[in-house]
């Protein structure tokens, strides 16, 4: 029976062809706070961003919706290079002209995290972007908090011709992470670079679903996604590469590097292409598995142990993510998470190295 | 003789099923410069590996005493932390770990080279110009994606960096061009005089020795060491191969 104030997010998160359902990858069913009177009042996006498809699907859509009192809309007008970074809140639109350069920091916030009895306490973001002609957008996400049970968060992008969307994902925390992002490559030449880095331990769950739509001509896209999982962690990343007809011309490319460090974990990994145009080339690549032997070697006779070694490969996850960190939210949440990670002296030297003060500075 | 830094004594290693080494013995004084040639196959690298502490290896017979300390038997990171560097004939690439993480975490390891995050930036910076490198490196993973070159800069960048007492350098100079022999050499130099570390080189070049003082050369054949003589030992390898030296391994065996 369901518990009051909870309902069910049913298999959500899930891919645009699926596998055999014995499987468990297709999805992930999640309970949540029941929908709430929040978005009565809420104001809602312009009325475009309802046909952008978001990677978790509309039922998440239609749940944050009626969480968030209110949505962030920002339109970076044509043209302009917009330096200062645009802070997604649980729901935000996006819209950057034609020709203009946004960032946008999507950083779990814990502080609207959803909270009613008996429910686990989640946090959640929703963000439609639309990237008209020749803009370009780099977003960056960084999920780190450990104080909430769970984290849903769904992405959906369109880019117009000769658009460049840039993707940095963070998946560094939470219990329960789930993540969906979908960007439709409709404009002729559009392209998109992600990059997914993740870690998941102990007890964590972690559900990703990447979808590229390659609609228009000689459309790129390259989605790396790579992670660490350690304890007893359990990840499923599902990726499509979508070469829809009329896409001639245009690439996809996936590529997924896992390294397991522990026997209990469980990573499912669900590589999709599909192809229903003639010109066009779709490649998928993946390596999963322990750090090679040879690795191991060349790193212990440079004076580390074998779990040093490994560690190593966890350090680099949090160097890259502050490299990466746009603003000091972002860089103050993964500076957290590595101090509960790796420790204080660790935590604080990554950040010493890049020149930043330590949380404690400010 | 100056100080023994290393010390070989009759060493027999090889892999489970095929003997390499047999008899080994070589002595490497503090700060000297030696030089170990031989014909392919030989067994050059794997003393190399051997004297690292590489577990593809098993030593049947002999000992390795490093500073003083016996350490036959002691796993590779501690060879390494002891001051024993081995640069890789191909450097091995590592996926995931940028090389600005990597060298920090390889230099805290060692208390003698603690500094702040900013001085060890500054640090890697200096040595990366000495190399001609671009500190763009530094954020790219760990040997991915270099050229041969590249990779061997990477090393050389090491070796300034952690400052062995001994550095074997396992044929550094092989596959590379002009420019990047002068600068390897370069790092070796700068070693020396920096560092006054003691090394090992093993090469077929004798280009790479140009600007260094070779203290001693010896030959290895057949996993055995067949020869130990003065630097002019190279010139005379370079005039006449190893022929001669070949024989009296095969007599040995």
């Amino acid at each position: 029976m369901m518990p009051e104030h909870t309902i069910a997010l049913e298999r959500v998160n899930t891919p645009p062809a699926q596998t055999w359902n014995y499987l468990r990858a297709n999805d992930i069913s999640l309970m949540v706070p029941s929908r709430s009177r929040k978005g009565d009042v809420y104001f809602a996006l312009p009325r475009l961003f309802g046909g952008v498809e978001c990677g978790m699907g509309p039922q998440v859509t239609t749940w944050i919706e009626s969480q968030s009192t209110d949505a962030q809309y920002v339109e970076v007008p044509a043209g302009q290079i917009r330096t200062e970074p645009i802070v997604a809140s649980m729901d935000t639109g996006v819209m950057v002209r034609a020709g203009a350069t946004a960032t946008i920091v999507v950083c779990q916030d814990t502080k609207d995290a959803i909270s009613q009895e008996s429910a686990p306490l989640t946090s959640a973001s929703l963000v439609r972007i639309i990237a008209e002609r020749n803009a370009h957008v780099r977003v960056f996400e960084f999920v780190t908090a450990t104080d909430v049970n769970q984290h849903v968060e769904s992405v959906g992008i369109v880019a117009g011709k000769d658009a460049h969307i840039e993707v940095r994902q963070f998946f560094l925390g939470t219990q329960t992470s789930a993540a969906g992002l979908v960007c439709a490559l409709d404009g002729n030449r559009s392209r998109l670079d992600l990059t997914c880095r993740y870690l998941a331990r102990d007890t964590d769950t972690l559900d990703i679903n990447h979808v590229v739509r390659q609609r228009g001509r000689l459309t790129r896209s390259e989605v790396h996604e790579s992670g660490v999982l350690d304890g007893k962690a359990k990840k499923s990343l599902r990726a499509t590469i979508d070469l829809i007809h009329g896409s001639s011309g245009s690439e996809g490319t996936e590529l997924e590097t896992v390294l397991m460090l522990s026997d209990d974990v469980t990573n499912k990994t669900m590589p999709v292409i599909l192809c229903d145009e003639d010109d066009v080339a779709g490649n998928h690549g993946a390596s999963i598995g322990t750090v090679a032997p040879e690795q191991i070697q060349y790193l212990r006779d440079r004076g580390l142990t074998h779990e040093e070694a490994e560690q190593l490969y966890v350090r680099a996850l949090f160097d890259e993510a502050l490299i990466c960190a746009p603003n000091s939210a972002a860089r103050d949440a993964v500076l957290r998470r590595a101090t509960e990670v790796l420790g204080a002296t660790v935590a604080n030297d990554l950040i010493e190295g890049l020149g930043l003060s330590s949380l404690e500075e400010g | 003789m100056q100080d023994q830094l290393l010390r070989v004594s009759g060493l027999s290693a090889g892999t489970e099923d095929k003997p390499i080494l047999q008899d080994v013995d070589l002595t490497v004084g503090a700060g000297q410069t030696h030089v170990l040639m031989g014909p392919n196959g030989a067994g050059k690298s794997t003393l190399g590996h051997v004297v690292m502490g590489d577990p593809t290896y098993i030593v049947s017979a002999g000992s390795i005493v490093f500073d003083g300390k016996d350490i036959t038997e002691d796993s590779a990171d501690k060879r390494s932390l002891a001051g024993i560097f081995l640069s890789y004939q191909a450097p091995v690439e590592v996926p995931g770990v940028p090389l600005y993480s990597y060298l920090r975490t390889i230099t805290q390891k060692r208390p003698e080279l603690k500094m702040t995050a900013r001085k060890f930036r500054s640090r890697v910076g200096d040595i990366a110009d000495q190399l001609d490198m671009n500190s763009s490196f530094l954020t790219r993973e760990l040997n991915v994606g270099f050229s041969g070159g590249e990779k061997k800069k990477i090393e050389m960048l090491q070796l300034l960096l952690l400052q062995p007492k001994l550095a074997i350098l396992d044929e550094t100079d092989s596959g590379l061009d002009v420019d990047a022999l002068s600068v390897v050499s370069r790092g070796i130099e700068a070693y020396r005089q920096d560092c006054d570390g003691a090394l090992l080189i093993i090469t077929h070049n004798t280009r790479i020795l140009e600007r260094l003082s070779v203290d001693r050369t010896h030959v290895m054949v057949q996993g055995r060491m067949v020869a130990e003589g003065p630097a002019s030992l190279i010139d005379e390898i370079d005039a006449h191969g190893f022929e001669q030296f070949e024989h009296t391994g095969g007599e040995q065996q």
